[in-house]
């Protein structure tokens, strides 16, 4: 019977899990035109449904019956593997993060960590592949940024995982939310969150590090050539990995399911309310920022990791490998 | 007051004016200056008429000398004219000119040490083809202006290092602002013949096809990537279209490309009567039209010899005022969304507050973005009564709004970052560059007509003129932040001197009479039919007048012949001659910085295209 624990739960699980994504994707678009709204005074969606709340359901149907059209002078291949390979790795991410004591999204893997780090590694091909089957100059730029970007960004992002990694002493993400941890291990953590948070955003192609798409240099970087339901997907990606990415910092530095004093341990069944409360509060400072700051230029983007961020998170982790050397 | 010219010919080509004649000749300057003394002097035979018209220097000399005269003109210590503001033609062939040439050109000079204009004049030679001397050896200021004469007039200028088209495609057959050009009615020639290679991938580029390599501006070449911005571009701020030679991301060469958005006002003008153009005039700048107006309503006014009652200048100086700062908030906003990326919520809030300025536009004349308020004689109606008071709050209100923004920007790191040493011009380029108003200020040059030539009334005025050393993208920043900070303060001190009284002059001649002046009397009745069925002459002669917009210098050169439409409208609009600097701006540095570029330099294509 072990078919059953290995293929079907899992996918009943992954479909489950897969709808809620997607409904959380559809109203995080609506969540982010609101918030932006009124950070800049204006009243956002209301028009379909109160609240504006039919909006990401009317955008779904538009996306549904756009025509699909596939340039003349693209690389047909690449050009549609570009938007599937930008979403798969955004998606499979979730299968190790837990959701509440000892249940894991789909499975609890003990090489968590370097699950997260392989497929981030994945999702830039996505972006490279789509600007460079485009055969567009707007599209080329993108992905070339992108490519830099992004894996310039990954080195720090390591550095940082790793550190975590030592603190946690395990390379499952279900251990290390349940492993407790000391004060200063919280502090330690927290000192390091707004570096990692840098990385994140970078990650994520948001503003302010969303040169590959730059809508007013590059008119919409590697995602010019796409439409209709393509540009959906690169669209859900995008939002997807926000959301993906909130999830893992809350797992990582504010105790995922995890209420203080041991709530959650007797009420298993509120950890993941728990975990999306902490996922919304992340994703407003997601759109805080991109209503606040303004966006780099490439090259300084590009000095600010390798001149700060890279030698910093090596810094951290040398020490953070000392404290746990001597303290742990 | 107003002397209407002696008949000596019928104008033909406008019925239903029939009585309205022309002179045979602008009048020659009389005098002398001091200038006009020490050319004369210099070039001596070859100076064809010098000194005074119209209380302006005029200078006609022959088109051999006129690269000498110009060289002697920005060389020489004592005459200093280092700047050409503008460069237009006129076409003279509806004229009764005799043997003299058909073309004439008109350059205006500036000298900023001296606080001098001088309007140098030079007949073109070679009747129906005419051919110029180019003075952009002398100054790269002339490059754009002689290439657009060459477009609308048809004058070649020898010596010119890149005589292209400007504004009409490159094969249009006409040259047209000729006069023999109608206006409307001509044959438009369509793009692509059927004979043309291109045609046969016209609406086929979803099938495979050879597209054709469109031909490369000069001095580009293949060899890097060619990026084509523009003319539809999320931050070219319109229809500019700019060819970027780039490697990888560093500008290598870059070329504007303008004429999308002409729409030929300087034709319209010469077939409007003159109180008829000043609508034309909003559409131009759609975001500064009150100062359009102004511009041009000062430079008739100049030529009718009318003043204009106290009221009504200070209620101009007040919308002019009101319009800079609309224009440096939209500014801002937008420059804010370019460098920025749209999320962030500066946008909003300067546009908030340009809103509320577009409010009190429309309380004054009904219209938020053209207003033609500002009309020959005065302003079209006395503000209402609620005005000041809102105007008031505005004004209270606006000084903390800056704060605000400075709060967000000037301090802000990645701001500066953005900004700092990006787009550098430097105080001898942006002289020879014929760059003004804030992009000028910004290099280093104190220089602000409102202050150094005053029009309608702005000697007395307090303000400050902003102006830093640093020619790059954030001294520009700070200098308009600063600009919008004495525009409150001048429209504070206008509205503490209001005066009352007439806000039109009862010169009846040009104005309206009132409504209710109708049912009494006979006479008003004649005014209000000869107004609105011919309107009103001015005399014979040419006049340039230039105003501090909102972008920069907005000057109006109208050469008269007396009747009651302008024979020749030309604009030298602050956008255009701003816009010739992204080149020199731009090379060397990133992609980003051709968008941080075109913001800083603050274009609207209305303008720029003419």
């Amino acid at each position: 019977m072990d078919w059953l624990n290995l293929i079907v739960f899992p996918l009943i699980r992954s479909v489950i899990l897969l709808f809620i994504l997607l409904t959380a994707f559809a109203y995080l678009t609506w969540y982010e035109r609101k918030l932006l709204a009124r950070f800049q005074i204006r009243y956002g969606p209301n028009r379909a449904g109160p609240y504006g709340l039919m909006l990401p359901a009317a955008d779904a149907v538009k996306a549904f019956f756009k025509e699909e059209v596939i340039p003349n002078h693209v690389d047909k291949v690449v050009y549609l593997l570009g938007p599937v390979l930008g979403l798969i790795p955004v998606l499979a991410v979730w299968a190790v993060i837990p959701i509440t004591k000892n249940t894991p999204a789909i499975a609890d893997v003990n090489i968590g960590f370097l699950w997260i780090l392989a497929l981030t590694g994945v999702e830039s091909y996505g972006i490279i592949l789509a600007g460079w089957g485009s055969n567009n100059n707007y599209s080329l730029l993108g992905a070339l940024r992108s490519s830099a970007q992004m894996i310039s960004y990954e080195l720090p992002l390591g550095m940082f995982l790793v550190s975590i990694l030592m603190l946690a002493g395990s390379f499952s993400l279900v251990q290390l939310v349940q492993s407790p941890r000391a004060w200063w291990e919280w502090l330690w953590l927290w000192i390091m969150f707004p570096f990692f948070f840098i990385c994140m955003l970078a990650e994520c192609n948001r503003t302010p590090f969303d040169l590959p798409e730059t809508e007013n240099e590059l008119v919409a970087g590697f995602q010019t050539e796409y439409g209709g339901m393509k540009f959906a997907m690169f669209f859900i990606a995008e939002y997807l990995n926000v959301i993906t990415t909130s999830t893992l910092m809350a797992t990582l530095f504010f105790g995922g399911w995890k209420l203080p004093f041991g709530i959650t341990d007797f009420l298993p069944i509120l950890g993941p309310f728990v975990l999306a409360v902490k996922v919304i509060i992340l994703l407003f400072v997601f759109i805080w920022v991109r209503a606040s700051i303004g966006r780099p230029r490439y090259d300084q983007l590009m000095r600010f990791t390798w001149q700060y961020l890279l030698p910093g998170s090596i810094v951290y982790m040398i020490i953070t490998a000392l404290l746990v050397l001597f303290f742990k | 007051m107003l002397n209407v010219s002696p008949t000596s010919r019928a104008y033909e080509t406008l019925p239903g004016l029939n009585d309205i004649t022309i002179p045979a000749l602008a009048p020659l300057p009389t005098g002398e200056t001091e200038d006009t003394k020490r050319i004369v002097e210099r070039f001596g035979e070859d100076i064809i008429a010098a000194g005074e018209h119209d209380g302006q220097q005029v200078i006609y000399v022959q088109p051999d000398n006129l690269v000498d005269l110009m060289q002697f003109l920005k060389s020489d210590p004592k005459l200093a004219y280092e700047a050409m503001i503008d460069a237009t033609a006129v076409d003279r062939s509806k004229l009764p000119i005799g043997n003299t040439e058909r073309f004439h050109m008109v350059y205006q000079m500036r000298s900023y040490q001296r606080k001098k204009h001088l309007m140098v004049l030079s007949p073109a030679p070679g009747g129906d083809d005419p051919v110029m001397p180019s003075l952009s050896p002398v100054f790269q200021a002339a490059i754009w202006p002689e290439r657009e004469v060459y477009d609308l007039m048809g004058v070649k200028f020898t010596g010119h290092p890149d005589l292209r088209r400007i504004l009409m495609p490159e094969h249009w057959p006409y040259h047209p602002l000729r006069k023999n050009i109608p206006v409307g009615g001509e044959e438009v020639p369509f793009s692509m013949t059927f004979d043309d290679q291109e045609f046969e991938t016209l609406g086929k580029q979803i099938l495979p096809s050879n597209s054709v390599a469109p031909t490369l501006p000069p001095g580009m070449s293949r060899q890097n990537m060619i990026l084509n911005m523009g003319p539809h571009h999320p931050s070219t701020h319109g229809v500019l279209r700019l060819v970027v030679e780039l490697d990888g991301e560093t500008v290598v060469n870059i070329d504007p490309d303008l004429g999308y958005l002409h729409s030929g006002f300087e034709k319209m003008g010469e077939t409007k009567r003159y109180k008829d153009f000043v609508y034309y005039t909003d559409r131009m700048d759609y975001l500064s039209s009150m100062n359009n107006n102004y511009g041009y309503v000062l430079t008739v006014e100049k030529m009718l010899g009318i003043t204009i009652p106290e009221r009504a200048q200070v209620i101009r100086v007040i919308m002019s005022e009101l319009q800079r700062l609309a224009s440096h908030l939209f500014w801002l906003s937008t420059h804010v969304l370019d460098v920025s990326g749209p999320g962030m919520s500066l946008l909003m809030y300067a546009t908030r507050e340009r809103e509320r300025i577009l409010d009190l536009f429309e309380m004054v004349c009904g219209a938020r973005l053209t207003t033609s308020y500002i009309r020959v004689g005065g302003v079209w109606r006395d503000v209402p009564p609620s005005f000041m008071s809102n105007l008031q709050d505005l004004v209270k209100m606006l000084p903390k709004q800056f704060d605000e923004y400075e709060h967000m920007l000037t301090s802000g790191p990645l701001w500066r970052e953005r900004l700092e040493g990006v787009g550098y011009l430097s105080r001898e380029d942006a002289i020879d560059m014929g760059m003004t108003g804030p992009m000028l200020r910004g290099s280093g040059v104190d220089w602000d007509l409102r202050r150094d030539m005053p029009y309608g009334g702005y000697e007395n005025y307090d303000f400050k003129v902003p102006v830093s050393q640093a020619g790059d993208c954030y001294a520009r920043y700070l200098n308009r932040m600063e600009e919008m900070r004495q525009s409150v303060r001048i429209i504070e001190q206008a509205m503490a001197n209001l005066p009352d009284g007439l806000y039109r002059t009862d010169e009846r001649k040009v104005s309206l009479p009132p409504r209710a002046e109708l049912d009494v009397s006979m006479e008003a009745l004649i005014h209000h039919f000869k107004l609105m069925t011919e309107g009103f002459r001015v005399n014979p002669g040419m006049y340039y007048h230039g105003i501090e917009a909102s972008k920069g210098e907005l000057g109006y050169y109208i050469y008269s012949d007396g009747s009651g439409v302008p024979h020749r409208l030309h604009v030298r609009g602050p956008s255009f001659n701003n816009l010739y600097a992204i080149s020199k701006m731009s090379k060397g540095e990133m992609l980003s910085d051709i968008i941080t570029n075109i913001g800083t330099i603050d274009i609207v294509l209305g303008e720029v295209d003419r």
